[in-house]
């Protein structure tokens, strides 16, 4: 059992502090509908640290990668934001799936280039179980640090997510604003993926939004429900990859996407009386003739 | 002719072909923003390939194949029929936890077999170069007689990304959709690799989408840049030896950058024209 306890704490710690932040970032990402922002940034990511290990030879997790990372996120974030005012034929969301073939492309362009920094297995499962204080650390200070400016910004950051057109119409600069919550959400993603790897922080940006908004409307409530399910996700995840020895990272997303489809069956077969209360439930064809 | 250039000339043949089904779906895609929905099937191909592997079947062999159809005749199936009712879940964030999903027990698989983690990374960027002709002749054949299936059928399909709620059985249009979708992502991931199928997908189709509506004319526009792209992308490796995928990839994405700067351009020159017209209603 100390056994246990010693070799989970941290990985349980981690995922108390990214599931915090990200779950409520990803209720701007669902409202955005930016689904694939994390994957897109996370091969951002990758692209600065390779480009720093084939220029300067340094190791991922040091200072210059970091930097040549974040130089990439914010350089992405301002495509991003420029590319949502200036194109309106296609969404923003074709934008950043195609923004991560051609990143990932150039990941894997650059590993031929540089053979030996191959490490497509990590960097999408992570090594979440191999974490020390010091990343645990760095990520509480950085996730605090985002989450005061976006608890300073949260008025306009909401404003936009929640209708780009009327902010732009209200005269809230959306650019600037979309460009700041790429760049927030780039740089929590730079340190999440560094982490516990790209499945997992995708997974936990984007389940518990969802499974929350199964329950609820208000900010508030459905960040109090992500929270919880990061809660029971976590815990279940790591205990299974430890009695069953798997990868810890994508085990916490499984559990996180069992339980999300465990409620969403829930809400739907629940009997209702009156008025749906919950208009979130998930509908399929089938259950749809039963009723009918 | 020499192998190289026999090697060539069908790598060229497929690319053509595979063009085409893949710039008119892309469309499709595009126009009801189910983006990602090609990534749930390929990682889900991918797995099915994994699977096989786990139970002895050689990867991208006859049997994988079946494997691989089996998961993504499953991924068509829960592609239609999951469709959130509720606006603050988009339909595309069901696709991202299903793509999730695909990948999370892609890594759990790959973590109990052998080497899995040298699978993963061929499932990442497939192996073109070593396609073999009896393979390119099903691939072909399959896609001739998909490019025929969805034009007869077109005003169906169309009618999903025009007109939706309004046809009949629109689950089952939107099933037999993603089906094709998966029988090309079968066929293509085991030679192309997940990321350059995405992008003969996404790519060409997004181009002509930013110029116009039409489907017949954005298919032939997305067709000409895409195999433009693909022709300097495959003579690029050959002639500096570069990986083969990601430089295909590469150039349709300097071609997509070029073409968003372009329509930007168009379009401040025609709000500009707008404005002066404005002002001068006489000139």
């Amino acid at each position: 059992m100390s056994d246990l306890i010693e070799m989970l704490t941290l990985p349980f710690l981690a995922c108390m502090l990214m599931g915090g932040i990200l779950s409520y970032l990803g209720i701007h990402v669902l409202k955005r509908e930016v689904i694939f922002i994390d994957i897109a940034v996370a091969q951002v990511v990758a692209i600065g640290a390779l480009a720093a290990h084939l220029l300067f030879d340094v190791e991922e997790g040091s200072l210059i990668s970091y930097l040549f990372s974040l130089a990439c996120v914010l350089a992405i974030a301002g495509f991003y934001s420029v590319a949502r005012h200036k194109i309106s034929e296609i969404s923003v969301e074709a934008v950043i799936g195609i923004s991560y073939a051609i990143t990932a492309a150039g990941a894997l362009f650059l590993m031929g280039i540089a053979p030996g920094h191959s490490h497509a297995q990590e960097m999408l499962a992570g090594a979440l179980l191999w974490i020390m204080w010091p990343q645990v650390l760095t990520a509480l200070i950085v996730f605090a640090g985002v989450s005061v400016v976006l608890w300073l910004c949260r008025k306009s950051l909401s404003a936009v997510s929640q209708d780009y057109a009327e902010a732009a119409r209200r005269g809230i600069n959306v650019v600037w604003w979309d460009f700041l919550f790429y760049a927030l959400l780039g740089v929590v993603i730079t340190v999440a993926v560094r982490i516990s790897g790209v499945v997992t922080v995708f997974a936990l940006l984007i389940i518990p939004a969802t499974t929350s908004a199964l329950f609820a409307t208000g900010w508030l409530h459905r960040m109090l429900l992500a929270w919880l399910i990061v809660v029971i996700a976590s815990t279940s995840g790591l205990l299974f990859s430890y009695y069953l020895d798997f990868s810890v990272g994508p085990a916490i997303a499984l559990c996180l996407g069992v339980l999300l489809a465990v409620t969403a069956a829930i809400v739907r077969l629940r009997p209702k009386s009156g008025p749906s209360r919950h208009p979130a439930s998930l509908t399929t064809e089938g259950l749809d003739s039963e009723r009918s | 002719m020499t192998e190289a250039m026999r090697l060539f000339a069908l790598q060229i043949t497929l690319i053509a072909v595979v063009l085409v089904l893949h710039t008119y779906l892309g469309l499709h895609i595009i126009r009801r923003t189910l983006i990602f929905s090609d990534l749930v099937l390929d990682q889900l191909a991918a797995f099915g390939g994994l699977v096989g592997v786990g139970l002895g079947v050689a990867y991208a062999s006859p049997g994988s194949y079946v494997f691989a159809f089996a998961a993504v005749l499953l991924g068509a199936f829960l592609l239609a029929v999951i469709n959130p009712r509720n606006p603050a879940i988009p339909r595309e964030a069901v696709i991202g936890i299903l793509f999730a999903m695909a990948l999370v027990l892609s890594l759990l698989w790959t973590d109990k077999i052998p080497g899995g983690e040298a699978y993963i990374e061929t499932t990442m960027s497939g192996y073109l170069l070593w396609v073999t002709w009896p393979l390119i002749r099903i691939t072909l054949v399959t896609y001739v007689a998909l490019i025929l299936f969805h034009y007869v059928l077109r005003h169906r399909f169309i009618a999903l990304a025009e007109r939706p709620g309004e046809q009949k059985h629109e689950r089952l249009w939107d099933f037999l959709f993603f089906t094709t979708q998966g029988i090309i992502t079968v066929l293509i991931v085991p030679i192309a690799g997940v990321l350059l199928a995405y992008s003969f997908l996404m790519i060409p189709a997004a181009i002509a989408t930013l110029f116009t509506k039409r489907w017949g004319l954005a298919t032939f526009i997305g067709w000409s840049v895409g195999f433009v792209a693909c022709l300097l992308g495959l003579g690029s490796s050959y002639a500096w030896n570069l990986p083969y995928g990601p430089t295909l990839v590469l150039y349709m994405g300097l071609f997509f950058v070029g073409a968003m700067v372009l329509r930007a351009v168009l379009r401040s020159r025609k709000k500009e024209s707008v404005v002066k017209g404005e002002l001068c209603p006489t000139s």
